[in-house]
């Protein structure tokens, strides 16, 4: 008789479960890679779905976020660059207004905790803000946009489909942004291969030479698999530095003068221009000015003292090593 | 047929009921009670105070006058508090809850003074008991800024209250005019050409070594010289006091506004003008 009691204790057990999901992985659920570090930015307060992703998305793409509606995020960040901007130096905002930094790509934001090319934002919801109300970017404020969006005829119901509500607010729009650049994941180039032993790949016996260069020259700041220390560091483009303060902006610390992020170096043979006001417009460029261009200063990082002198064959070598951190797929992704 | 089955049954149904229940504590009737937080921004000490009003830009009265007697009128005051605690003589002690998320921020208050609604508000479920001091922050602590995006009171849209290109929440806005200012300061009430104006936007939530950033939020602690009894059936009004002349004088020195009509961006120079304003809160009165 104690069979009766069976449907009881299978109930028990599932009574605390949550759904899960199914074999499949569903396109829209953020997956952290194992061979990276751990993830910053937390999901329990955001986590991702389709509805939201696919609103951020749009947000993303919506000039309408710039005071005239001439420009989106995606002007100046484009899939086909790895989300970095395509033509422009420098970035172009409303009426043509030119900026002061180059647009860096955007990839595996979820696993940094500080933003912009000084650092000066440090929650990935907040990364769109300082664009949003730059005079050469988009020209606009929050207020502003949250208003644009309740009066629109379907953005309301898009909101509520992500998130159980249709009152559009500033929150909200910018966890939809989130959501959308979290899943913005690089992590499927022939590098990423290589190191995690996926698809039988293996470098080149010239990718192989151009690696070890690297490890030995470069690695010491675009490090690990990200391909960034994430510090901030002077790479001697100037002796005074006077165009643009870098991490001085946001510390007013003299020492931080002329000091960006160090980059990550993931996708990098699809971004040219380089450096944080684009001056170069070739990796070609980029190794020649660390052989032969280094600017001394007294905030130069001390690593970049002895200059980094290669010979044309190991110049190949490394750009062709470079040039495994290219994420096709990523690049192509239909999602995005 | 075995005697204990049906009592196994009636114990697993129940177990069954009670398996997804949170541990949800309802206090009984007559545990808690509602206290109403009434915050007042008045001029001078409390010996010699004046009623406190915003001026505008087109006025031509400067109603109140600094340490160094130097006149001003105030355009804009807004400030945060959050992380509310009551504690009482009998180790009563009741911690606002906090809670952030995009469309809210329980816990978190911006006292704005053009809309009086915003300078009183209820503390729900206060242990029973007598309270004689209130503490709280001055800002949005570091924690609250690492949340990422914000409603409620923390909603940039309407706070005016977050920095974007240095990510953060400012604690404290001062805006206003005094003919001693070189003026040239301008922010949410004043454009570039406004004379004489002066602009305090305080703000600061981590401390840097070897930058201007600091952490300027600053727990600011309020004894009452009665007691609030809070139960069911009394709800208190604990009425505070801000003297808005004190963020010019107090323990962080005495503001010249010849020499400081502007302190925006930079949080190591707000943190004499934060230390004055934490000290120019204090009690008034609590109606039982």
């Amino acid at each position: 008789m104690y069979r009766y009691l069976l449907p009881y204790f299978c109930l028990l057990l599932f009574a605390c479960e949550r759904e899960q999901a199914g074999p499949a992985i569903d396109p829209y659920t953020f997956v952290s890679p194992e061979h990276f570090p751990p993830v910053a930015y937390d999901f329990d307060r955001n986590p991702v779905t389709e509805d939201g992703f696919k609103l951020g998305k749009r947000l993303f793409e919506d000039s309408r976020l710039s005071r005239d509606g001439s420009v989106s995020c995606s002007s100046c960040h484009q899939q086909v660059t790895a989300f970095a901007d395509p033509q422009h130096r420098l970035s172009v905002g409303v009426e043509d207004r030119v900026g002061v930094r180059n647009a860096p790509g955007l990839f595996n934001l979820a696993f940094r905790s500080e933003y912009m090319w000084d650092g000066g934002v440090v929650h990935l919801d907040f990364a769109g803000v300082p664009a949003i109300e730059s005079e050469v970017e988009l020209d606009n404020s929050l207020a502003v946009i949250v208003d644009r969006l309740r009066a629109d005829a379907t953005y309301p119901e898009a909101f509520r489909r992500a998130f159980g509500t249709d009152t559009v607010t500033s929150g909200l729009m910018l966890q939809a942004l989130s959501q959308y650049q979290a899943m913005l994941m690089s992590d499927r180039s022939k590098y990423d291969d290589v190191i995690t032993g996926r698809n039988g790949a293996a470098f080149s016996a010239t990718e192989a030479q151009g690696e070890a260069i690297f490890v030995d020259r470069c690695a010491g700041c675009h490090a690990g698999p990200l391909q960034t220390d994430n510090s901030y560091r002077n790479n001697g483009l100037d002796e005074r530095n006077v165009a643009d303060f870098g991490r001085e902006t946001i510390t007013h610390n003299p020492a931080d003068r002329g000091k960006f992020r160090v980059p990550s170096l993931r996708n990098i043979a699809r971004t040219p221009p380089y450096m944080h006001d684009g001056r170069l417009a070739s990796l070609d460029a980029v190794l020649e000015h660390y052989a032969e261009g280094i600017r001394h200063s007294p905030t130069l990082d001390p690593r970049l003292e002895e200059p980094i002198r290669l010979t044309e064959q190991e110049r190949t070598a490394l750009i062709a090593f470079l040039e495994t951190l290219t994420d096709w797929e990523f690049l192509a992704d239909p999602r995005f | 047929m075995n005697s204990s089955f049906p009592y196994l049954f009636i114990f697993l149904s129940l177990l069954l009921l009670t398996a997804c229940d949170d541990d949800v504590i309802t206090p009984a009737t007559g545990d808690t009670g509602t206290v109403e937080i009434e915050f007042e921004n008045v001029f001078g000490p409390q010996t010699n105070q004046r009623s406190f009003g915003l001026g505008d830009t087109t006025d031509t009265e400067f109603p109140y006058a600094n340490a160094l007697d130097q006149p001003y009128r105030v355009t804009y005051l807004k400030y945060y508090v959050s992380e509310i605690v009551l504690e009482g003589p009998n180790g009563e002690r009741y911690e606002e809850p906090i809670d952030v998320t995009a469309t809210s921020a329980r816990g978190f208050h911006l006292v704005d003074a053009t809309r009086p609604e915003s300078m009183v508000f209820d503390l729900a479920d206060v242990p029973s008991g007598t309270y004689n001091s209130m503490s709280f922050t001055l800002g949005v602590d570091s924690t609250h800024v690492l949340e990422g995006a914000a409603g409620g009171d923390l909603d940039p849209v309407d706070s005016g209250m977050f920095w974007s290109w240095n990510a953060g929440y400012v604690a404290f806005k001062f805006e206003g005019q005094s003919p001693d200012s070189p003026g040239g300061a301008h922010g949410n009430s004043l454009v570039p050409g406004t004379p004489n104006g002066m602009v305090f936007h305080l703000g600061g939530w981590k401390d840097i070594e070897g930058t201007v950033l600091r952490n300027n939020n600053q727990r600011v602690t309020i004894d009452f010289l009665d007691r609030a009894t809070v139960n069911d059936n009394q709800s208190p009004t604990i009425h505070l006091e801000f003297d808005v002349n004190s963020i010019f004088d107090g323990p962080g020195g005495t503001i010249d506004f010849g020499q400081s009509n502007v302190n925006m961006h930079s949080p190591v120079d707000a943190t004499p003008l934060i230390r004055n304003a934490t000290a120019g809160f204090r009690y008034d009165h609590i109606h039982q």
